[in-house]
């Protein structure tokens, strides 16, 4: 006993003293080969996905990037607690990385977790340029594991960033092969009767919406590290052994459907902090979010790591199996979503002409804060409660998702997916407070002119939300468009509201289904400015990204006593 | 076609001047993390006509365009050769500056320079263009020409999805005068009508779309009679076989 | 949830859990279930004290070696945050607690850190309630410290497990080896041999 306190006594002085990791990464142009097209893009060192950091919680990392572009490159280490001049964001964080410099980031590693790294510069990250990072606790973690692998996903498409950011503005469906066609007309008059049918296209039409309008950018391969489907990347194991899995999507705008047929995962961690442990059949990852499962596996079987995009129009795909060349079935991507007019939200006051105000005018419908909205113009207003969903008793719920959503996930064998309202904070990081005050943030929108904002205004445009240091901000989403925006904010913890108290569990992106309203709190503890935007790489360029900044706090001489004043730009 | 090149050409850099300080004004860390200025080019027709009385036609229709969600420059160009005669029967040039007004439309203003075979006209540009309920796509502008005439030209478009790939897209257009402009072949009131239904194949993403089609063009009243004395026909079918275009 | 609703999802619960509890046996003491496991032990018969520490969400230790016809006293104590249960069984009868432990959650008899205990010892009316009290388990809040009296009857191998949902597929169990030759001497270790914490 005396001797086992002693090592621990040493295993904890050893990070205080020893760990100081300095790494060295290089920025370079690579090819990228998926398995169904060869691509020039950006990775690290020679490769995308770039190299797994690993990191110890307590070290002092030290790392050097140097850019071998012919343009500006950053790298953002991804859900890290660091200092804001360390967060790599240009024109927020510092200048960039000029090409041919090397830029030294220094900072103290202060968590544990899977996390992930990117280039926030163009579309440099879209192209390639992102990698893993993997940081061991200082303690034991609350759960065992015999083995793990990180599980990357990213929507490589054969298209550069820029072209398609300009395909978008050109035409916002460029890349959606999934709209309804005249076939889906007639097969769903002879199902549901040829007026109700027309009466439908014509209410969508009449918004000039469509209830296809789910995945902005199609045509991509998934990627499992880097491996596309037909590249199939292998995970080996013995059978007995726990493994976990470390998921992160990298995806520039694709969400995916995780499941690994006849094996249960639990979760025990999201974006790299501790959950109550939850056991579930599939769950959904949104862009830039992360998920730990471990799976235990018990068999001398091939599994299918099967990750279909949330709009079904591509898929990831990996193997979990005891040896090399071992495969195990392939499913079919199950039939793609439609939004429902619940998904539509604000847009359901004005069917005519004039959308111009509606942000407005809605704000009034949507301030209830619930999602009972959606209902009420499905079945009341629009007095068609059939046309989108026959059944709605055994429609799926999830209260993160607009009542009758279109977009409610259901596990394909029919068992637990996971939902937003199962993550509980393993061990709580603040003491729960009331927020001092909050804060509104209308996701807004215009799909036709591929316009994305916050509060109807673009980055260019707006202020910075002010916060002031020691202050606990609660944040309301209120998405007012038909997409889904993963909501990422720099430098500090987002607490999502899932009714839980100090249970809530630290996120780095919330993801805000569409016509929904959530909430997340923020213990305003880094001082600095930081970056706050959609993770969607093309809804991010086009505006929906705002700079915060933190005034006041610990390295401060300005904002001492100067609390009384200033609010944020948004409130 | 050296004078068209010309005003083209200071068109073009006006534009350009014109964007500038419009759109690059913001701090150097603004522009580092969004996109703000967009180019694209296409040719929503590039084809051969047939007609039903042997005429043969290269008829082109696209635009080119720079600028912000804000505000827009374009460039839009519409031809027709004529095989026969060797020549351009109708070229117009449009140089306008595009910018939104609700969600749906956009408002524009700018110039429009025709120099097809035959006397030449410039005219100033006010139009809308956008997208109707049930998704038709609008494009609606009056001229007035350096002679003083005034006329509207109306366009719809609908595209229908056979599948994601085969679209058929119907096409109308329509010109009315207000007053007579009888060197250029323009009557008043109702001048002409065009309707076109293609078929179209998505084969290069929508850059490359391949297309056949039926138009038929009719010319009224007074323009009929002017066409008419000119020689030319009133009412014409054509099959055309072309694609389109994008960059 | 409101009060009213709490009620009323009650008796399904307790049916559930009675056809549960019968049907894995995985409530021993007297049932079909106890021989495999072993049965209570009587307090003069233990032979040593095995001290198990739960936390969040892991035991110490991971591994317990006992003699057969051993009867231990096991003391354990919730230095976790959570609700954390040791429950003697075998693998397939924690699996089939673990149905009954998710009802005790959506039913908000149990939550992350206590235990609704009104709403547990509530007598239903026919002799049914939601008590979690067989003999080879205890369910424990944060801080609360225990005791179990169990004598290994079987040489079957055993795990000592968390089935609050989600922990025993973390980790949250250990295992019993039942030496049925060798003398007990040992019994509880330091470190254990199955755990492989990267």
């Amino acid at each position: 006993m005396n001797k086992g306190f002693l090592l621990t006594i040493l295993a904890g002085l050893l990070p205080l003293t020893l760990l100081a990791g300095e790494y060295d990464i290089s920025v370079d142009r690579v090819q990228i080969d998926t398995g169904d097209f060869v691509k020039e893009g950006i990775g690290y060192n020679g490769a995308s996905p770039g190299p797994v950091l690993r990191f110890q919680e307590g070290e002092e990392v030290t790392i050097n990037v140097t850019n071998n572009l012919d343009e500006m490159t950053s790298i953002h280490w991804h859900g890290l607690i660091l200092p804001f001049e360390q967060d790599g964001v240009p024109g927020i964080s510092f200048p960039g990385i000029k090409p041919g410099e090397t830029f030294t980031y220094k900072f103290p590693v202060v968590q544990n977790g899977t996390y992930w790294f990117h280039s926030h510069s163009g579309f440099q990250e879209p192209n390639g340029a992102y990698g893993a990072i993997v940081i061991e606790p200082e303690g034991r973690e609350p759960f065992r594991y015999d083995r793990e692998y990180v599980v990357q996903l990213t929507d490589k498409h054969p298209h550069s960033g820029d072209r398609i950011m300009r395909n978008l503005k050109m035409s916002a469906d460029y890349y959606n092969r999934q709209q309804q066609t005249v076939g889906d007309f007639f097969s769903e008059s002879a199902e549901k009767g040829f007026m109700v049918t027309l009466m439908d296209r014509m209410m969508w039409g009449d918004m000039r919406m469509m209830k296809a309008d789910i995945e902005d950018v199609q045509g991509f391969t998934g990627l499992i590290n880097g491996k596309g489907p037909e590249q199939n990347w292998l995970g080996l194991f013995k059978p007995g052994e726990r493994v976990r899995l470390r998921f992160i999507n990298s995806s520039a705008m694709t969400y995916f459907d995780i499941r690994i047929p006849g094996l249960e995962m639990t979760v025990v961690q999201a974006d790299g902090n501790n959950v109550q442990p939850v056991n579930v059949d599939e769950f959904r990852i949104g862009v830039a979010e992360t998920y730990d499962v471990i799976v235990h596996i018990k068999d001398e079987e091939a599994y299918t790591i099967f990750a279909e995009s949330m709009g079904r129009s591509g898929y990831a795909r990996g193997t979990l199996a005891p040896e090399d060349g071992m495969t195990a079935e392939v499913p079919e991507l199950r039939q793609a979503p439609l939004l429902t007019m619940a998904d539509m939200g604000g847009h359901m006051d004005h069917g005519g002409m004039d959308h111009g105000d509606m942000n407005e005018d809605d704000m009034a419908g949507m301030d209830s804060g619930d999602m009972a909205m959606g209902a009420e113009v499905d079945h009341g207003a629009m007095g068609h409660g059939s046309m989108d969903h026959g059944d709605d008793a055994s429609l799926p719920e999830d209260p993160f998702y607009a009542k009758g959503s279109g977009l409610v996930p259901t596990a394909s064998n029919g068992g637990k997916f996971l939902s937003y309202s199962d993550l509980k904070a393993q061990k709580p990081l603040y003491e729960d407070r009331e927020p001092t005050r909050e804060i509104e943030l209308r996701l807004t929108g215009n799909m036709e002119r591929y316009e994305w904002s916050i509060n109807g205004t673009k980055y260019e445009d707006a202020d910075p939300i002010v916060l002031q240091y020691g202050e606990r901000v609660r944040f309301k989403f209120v998405n007012e468009t038909m997409m889904t925006h993963p909501m990422h904010l720099h430098g500090m913890w987002s607490i999502l509201e899932v009714g839980e108290g100090k249970w809530n569990p630290l996120k780095h992106v919330i993801s805000v289904a569409p016509a929904t309203t959530v909430y997340m709190e923020t213990e305003v503890d880094a001082p600095g400015e930081w970056a706050f935007h959609c993770h969607l790489s093309y809804h991010a360029a086009s505006g929906m990204f705002r700079k915060i900044v933190v005034e006041g706090g610990p390295d401060s001489t300005v904002a001492e006593g100067k609390l009384s004043g200033k609010q944020g730009g948004e409130s | 076609m050296s004078r068209l090149t010309a005003s083209m050409c200071g068109l073009a850099l006006t534009a350009t001047a014109l964007a500038t300080p419009a759109i690059a004004q913001e701090d150097a860390g603004k522009e580092t993390q969004t996109s703000r200025t967009f180019w694209g080019v296409s040719a929503e027709k590039f084809e051969y006509r047939y007609s039903d009385s042997d005429e043969e036609l290269a008829v082109i229709e696209g635009d080119a365009y720079y600028g912000s969600d804000e505000l827009k420059f374009l460039w839009l160009f519409e031809g027709e050769w004529e095989e026969a005669h060797n020549a351009w029967e109708t070229l117009e040039n449009q140089f306008v500056a595009q910018t939104p007004v609700s969600d749906f439309w956009d408002a524009k203003a700018g110039i429009r320079v025709d120099t097809p075979e035959g006397p030449d006209r410039v005219f100033g540009v006010l139009g809308l263009t956008g997208l109707a309920p049930y998704w038709f796509e609008v494009d609606t502008n009056l001229y007035v020409s350096d002679e003083g005439d005034a006329s509207v030209d109306f366009e719809a478009e609908y595209e229908l999805l056979i599948t994601n790939y085969w679209i058929v897209s119907a096409t109308f257009e329509t010109l009315v005068a207000f007053s007579e402009d009888k060197e250029i072949g323009v009557g008043q009131g109702l001048n002409s009508t065009e309707v076109g239904v293609r078929l179209s194949y998505d084969l290069i993403d929508r850059a490359f779309s391949p297309y056949v089609g039926v138009v038929h063009e009719r010319k009224y009243s007074d323009t009929a009679d002017l066409a008419r004395d000119a020689g030319g026909s009133t009412e014409d079918w054509f099959a055309v076989v072309g694609a389109r275009i994008s960059f | 949830m409101n009060p009213t609703l709490k009620i009323a999802a009650l008796p399904a619960l307790v049916l559930a859990f009675a056809s549960g509890a019968h049907a894995a046996g995985s409530h021993g003491g007297g049932h079909h279930g106890g021989n495999v496991i072993g049965e209570p032990g009587n307090a003069g018969n233990v032979s040593r004290t095995v001290e198990v520490t739960m936390r969040d969400n892991y035991y110490e230790p991971e591994s317990i070696h006992v003699q057969r016809g051993e009867t231990i006293r096991f003391k354990v104590t919730n230095e976790g945050g959570l609700v954390h249960e040791f429950n003697i069984g075998t693998a397939d009868m924690h699996e089939a607690h673990q149905d009954e432990m998710q009802m005790m959650v959506e039913h908000g008899v149990l939550k992350g850190d206590h235990i609704d205990h009104e709403m547990m010892n509530m007598d239903m009316g026919n002799g049914h309630s939601m008590k979690h009290d067989d003999p080879n388990s205890v369910l424990m809040e944060p801080g609360e410290s225990r005791e179990i009296i169990w004598k290994f009857t079987n040489a079957t191998d055993l795990e000592f497990a968390c089935n609050v949902p989600g922990h025993y597929q973390a980790g949250m169990y250990g295992d019993i080896k039942i030496d049925s030759t060798v003398a007990a001497k040992d019994g509880a270790e330091g470190e254990s041999d199955s755990e492989s914490v990267q």
